[in-house]
């Protein structure tokens, strides 16, 4: 019992540490992406579901895997002096499932965490009845096998820490995502602050949303990190599959994410994470009936049936976002661009999508509804016009060739800024010198973005 | 031994009071109520086939603590059942069926609050004379779009809960390889144990089921649009007539109707099969022909054609933003049983000159009606909310005139997808008006008249069966006898090779005369269209 002890506690201390550290928000989502109602194996599927809670998750699993570690040393009949071999295969279980990253939203597998480790432990049972029969084979003492066994548990554990995938990206996306499905709208600008690598579209996007839903598009927007870091995964629609239904839900393209939330249900199963959608457009498009048939099936969850609760604050901010005609559309799975150019090419509508025709025309640097958007939107600034429409404006009033217009509340500093980069860009020249010279001071500015950020990847 | 005799039968004689005494059983006294249960599905007023399964429900009040629902006939036959999921044992409730045939069967439903028992207003199910054919196929999907995966062909027997897969695409499935299943028809309700489907993607063909002999054929040649599409087995010959679609898929940023199912070209073929032969029957360029159907005697070919000028050279683009542009009329064309060839075609409904589209054309079997789905534009309305079922009589000269909605059936959400049993005394369709989402399949009586009746819910072992489904029925159709091939064998004929159609010219009679544009088919090969799901 003195061997055994410390290789249980060591192994706990791993996976916990793993698990409710880095891997929280990875735990987390897998609960979101576990189908509850499949036929499949339902105690799988029921333990995976527990990820939702991930201290709950992250107890069942290491428990499981402790268990998986007794049951070999009891089916083999092994001595203390072996048990650090047996904890090979649960450190193997366990990065079975922590190195999956991305692959999680793409996997078939019901219950990818615990299916394996259920089905090992049954094998292993089976195997122990089964020896059972023989007799018991008499194990020396041996001092080397104890001392090797201790430098496999170290090695498996220090391999399955290597390969579990914690991808900054990745990981910052579920935190940000995860934080804008409860309306943490300043936690998620926060998460996109404090990155110190090139963000992903993803969370570029979910910074924009945040942004846009906080009222502070127009003034911080180009101050966030730009960048189109790949995903650190195989080729996919990872945007998408991510955070698909939950941008074209906030930014009221109902009938888009309805659509992708339904096609990855049929792909991937009646996970939670969909139903919730599903369940959210139902009851904006007033489809009482549908609602109530998604709400009873999260209602059969143990984890999301209170997940429709929050609905009411966010439709009151989406509601605005459906002012406009319905049209037959298709995005070919792209959905930043799909998004960016809708609302860029489209016209009128409330003061929301309004702003957000004037704001994704500068994104997509397609100018020519900056003023109609700009005039319309005037009035409603009362005064303070946000500090990147002030630059847009002095920007296209030059770029069409006259002086900005005189009645424009432009702030003085503001043109003098944009006076000392119209300089400052004469004077280096190069573009390329520009893009470094010019960005520490002038970085936060739409003309930073219009002019030297180039080539970024929407997806 | 005595002893042991002894507590046997104590406990006999505890178990069986026990059952006795928790076996419901309608209260000695009670008052009136005003209001009627609110039962889940509403089947109540619905009139019934007697070889019908039970049709178990939900008392959805839940101001009750305990409910007993009875079920009566005027000769005394009855039948009660306790609790808020109701079921009926199978035996009992076709006794009961067979009492009631031609008459009534009652239903009161008596529910205890506050400590005080009420009963219900008496609700009734009308008892038919007719019986129904037995079985019904259908397709399970999910209401996609694009996607499938897990897509079944079912077989449901109605006169119990026996259900059974004739087909599942995830034989085939792998991460490469999909199979979309659809489109299952017998021929002659299957008496002769006669059916087709399609099989798109991996392995695809229209699949053949002679007996247990299944056969694969590709019905796609080089001078038409595509495979058969929507299939109409000839009532006497060895043909059927399929349309061939280029179908697409456009989505709503925001009309709750989702999607829209557009043709960008769509012809009329027949296909020959003993001689293995494929020849159009209408491919006018201005004209979008589908759905066909035949009249029960053979002589007749209905189908629905909207026409369309191309106001620009994508059609595709100029057909996604006037959908509603689109209006079908329903129209038929004279058949030469001897020389196998179609006359020219007259109309039978102008849908379009009221300002709506006609779909699904489906003939009685006595030949007198036509039903189909009306809907403000389009052919696919399965995804119309405006989409109804109507009835045009064909006895009548003046068809346009003799055209009436089913009100007893129609409701605000989409009706289509419907067929005729066997006797033509029933009618089984797909309707979304649970949830304007998910299909449900419903079933009416029709009766000598040409009357429709108030529709039941196809019944289901748990009252909750359907809520927890979130899968659509489509395309269901009555069967008099099951399909025969077992999985196996359907698997293995779709893995063979398919054997190709050959092209075999027009099946007009005079071809020349009746068409002065011809679609040109090297179009068609250049489209990519996704694979429709509804």
């Amino acid at each position: 019992m003195k061997f055994r002890l410390p290789f249980a506690v060591a192994f706990v201390a791993f996976a916990l540490f793993v698990l409710l550290g880095p891997l929280q928000p990875y735990l987390r989502e897998t609960g979101a992406l576990t189908p509850f109602y499949s036929d499949e194996p339902f105690t799988a599927a029921f333990f995976q579901s527990c990820f939702a809670c991930p201290w709950l998750g992250a107890c069942l699993f290491t428990g499981c895997l402790v268990v998986i570690a007794f049951l070999q040393r009891w089916a083999f009949r092994l001595n203390d002096d072996w048990f650090g071999f047996c904890w090979i295969l649960p450190f193997a279980l366990f990065a079975n499932y922590t190195r999956m990253g991305y692959l999680i939203y793409t996997t078939k597998a019901t219950a990818p965490a615990f299916t394996p480790v259920l089905w090992t432990a049954v094998i292993l049972v089976v195997l122990g009845v089964i020896l059972g029969f023989f007799p018991r084979p008499k194990w020396q003492p041996r001092k080397f096998v104890r001392w090797l066994s201790a430098v496999c548990f170290v090695i498996a554990g220090f391999v399955a820490y290597n390969y579990s995938f914690r991808d900054q990206n990745f990981l910052s996306i579920l935190r940000m995502k995860h934080a804008a499905e409860e309306g943490e709208w300043e936690q998620v600008l926060q998460i996109a602050r404090e990155e110190k690598q090139e963000p992903t579209r993803a969370q570029v996007c979910l910074t924009r949303l945040a942004l846009f839903k906080t009222g502070r598009m127009g003034d911080e927007l180009f101050a966030y990190p730009e960048g189109s870091a790949p995903y650190n995964a195989p080729q996919n629609q990872w945007l998408r599959l991510m955070i698909g239904p939950l941008l074209y839900y906030h930014y009221g393209k109902l009938g888009f994410a309805y659509r992708w939330a339904m096609e990855d249900m049929v792909e991937y199963g009646e996970r939670p994470a969909y139903l919730r959608y599903l369940h959210c457009v139902a009851r904006l498009n007033g489809e009482e009936a549908l609602a109530n048939r998604y709400e009873r099936a999260l209602a059969r969850t143990l984890f999301y049936k209170d997940v429709c609760e929050r609905e009411e604050a966010e439709t009151t901010s989406i509601r605005p976002l459906l002012n406009y005609t319905d049209q037959l559309d298709g995005d070919n799975g792209l959905v930043e661009f799909y998004l960016l150019n809708s609302f860029a090419l489209s016209e009128g509508g409330s003061r929301e999508l309004v702003e957000l025709s004037l704001m994704d025309g500068l994104i997509t640097k397609n100018l020519t509804g900056f003023w109609p958007h700009f005039m319309a939107l005037l009035p409603t600034w009362q005064g303070h016009i946000p500090a990147h429409y002030q630059e847009a404006a002095l920007m296209v009033a030059q770029l069409q060739g006259g002086s900005p217009i005189p009645d424009l509340p432009i702030a003085p500093t503001v043109q003098q800024r944009f006076q000392r980069l119209v300089d400052a860009s004469a004077r280096l020249g190069d573009n390329v010198a520009n893009v470094a010279a010019l960005r520490p001071e002038f970085g936060d500015t739409y003309w930073y973005y219009y002019f030297f950020v180039e080539g970024l990847k929407t997806n | 031994m005595k002893g042991i005799l002894s507590i046997y039968y104590s406990i006999a004689v505890v178990i069986t009071t026990v059952v006795w005494g928790c076996a419901p059983s309608v209260p000695a006294s009670y008052e009136e109520a005003e209001g009627p249960a609110v039962v889940s599905p509403d089947n109540f007023g619905a009139t019934l086939p007697s070889n019908i399964a039970p049709l178990n429900f939900r008392i959805l009040q839940s101001d009750a603590s305990e409910v007993v629902t009875r079920l009566h006939t005027r000769k005394g036959g009855e039948v009660v059942a306790g609790g808020r999921d109701v079921s009926f044992e199978e035996k009992e409730w076709r006794t009961l069926l067979q009492e009631a045939s031609g008459d009534t069967l009652f239903c009161d439903i008596y529910m205890k609050a506050d400590g005080n028992w009420q009963h219900l207003p008496t609700q009734h199910f009308l008892i038919a004379e007719e019986t129904i054919d037995p079985y019904i196929t259908y397709r399970l999907i999910r209401p996609s779009y694009v996607t499938y995966e897990e897509l079944t062909i079912n077989e449901r027997c109605l006169e119990n809960f026996d259900e059974r897969v004739i087909y599942e695409n995830m034989r085939f499935e792998d991460s490469d390889q999909g199979q979309c299943i659809n489109c299952h028809l017998p021929r002659d309700w299957n008496r002769n144990a006669q059916s087709q489907f399609h099989v798109r993607q991996a392995f695809g063909g229209t699949v053949f089921i002679d007996g247990d002999q299944v056969t694969k054929v590709n019905l796609k040649t080089d001078s038409t649009l595509s495979a058969g599409v929507y299939p109409a087995w000839h009532p006497t010959l060895n043909l059927i007539a399929y349309s061939v679609n280029e179908t697409g898929q456009v989505f709503h940023t925001l009309d709750p109707q989702k999607v829209e199912v557009i043709d960008y070209a769509s012809d009329l073929i027949l296909y020959d099969v003993d001689a293995n032969t494929v020849q159009h029957i209408d491919r006018t360029a201005s004209e979008f022909e589908s759905f066909p159907t035949w009249s029960p005697d053979g002589r007749t070919l209905y189908y629905i054609s909207a026409h369309y000028t191309p106001r620009a050279d994508n059609i595709d683009a100029d057909l996604d933003s006037n959908y509603d542009s689109l209006h079908y009329n329903l129209y038929a064309r004279d058949f030469d049983l001897q020389r196998r060839r179609f006359g020219p075609r007259r109309l039978i409904f102008d849908a379009e000159s009221m300002g709506k589209s006609a779909s699904v054309p489906r003939v009685s079997p006595d030949g007198k009606y036509l039903l189909f789905t009306l809907a403000d534009y389009g052919q696919f309305h399965i995804w119309h909310k405006s989409a109804d079922l109507w009835c045009l009589s064909l006895d009548s000269t003046d068809t346009q005139a003799n055209v009436q909605p089913l009100q007893a059936i129609n409701s605000p959400e989409s009706e289509s997808y419907h067929g005729w049993s066997s006797d033509g005394r029933w009618i089984l369709f797909s309707s979304r008006r649970d949830d304007s989402n998910y299909t449900r399949l419903y079933i009416s009586y029709f009766d000598k008249d040409g009357r429709a009746h108030k529709p039941f819910r196809l019944p289901q072992y748990s009252a909750d069966s359907d809520d927890l489904l979130l899968r659509s029925y489509n395309a269901a159709e009555f069967l008099v006898k099951p399909v025969q091939p077992t999985p196996q064998q359907l698997r293995k004929a779709i893995k063979a090779d398919a054997k190709p159609a050959t092209y075999g010219g027009s099946a007009l009679l005079h071809p020349e005369t009746d068409t002065t544009a011809v679609r040109p088919t090297a179009n068609a090969a250049e489209r990519r269209r996704e694979t429709v799901g509804y």
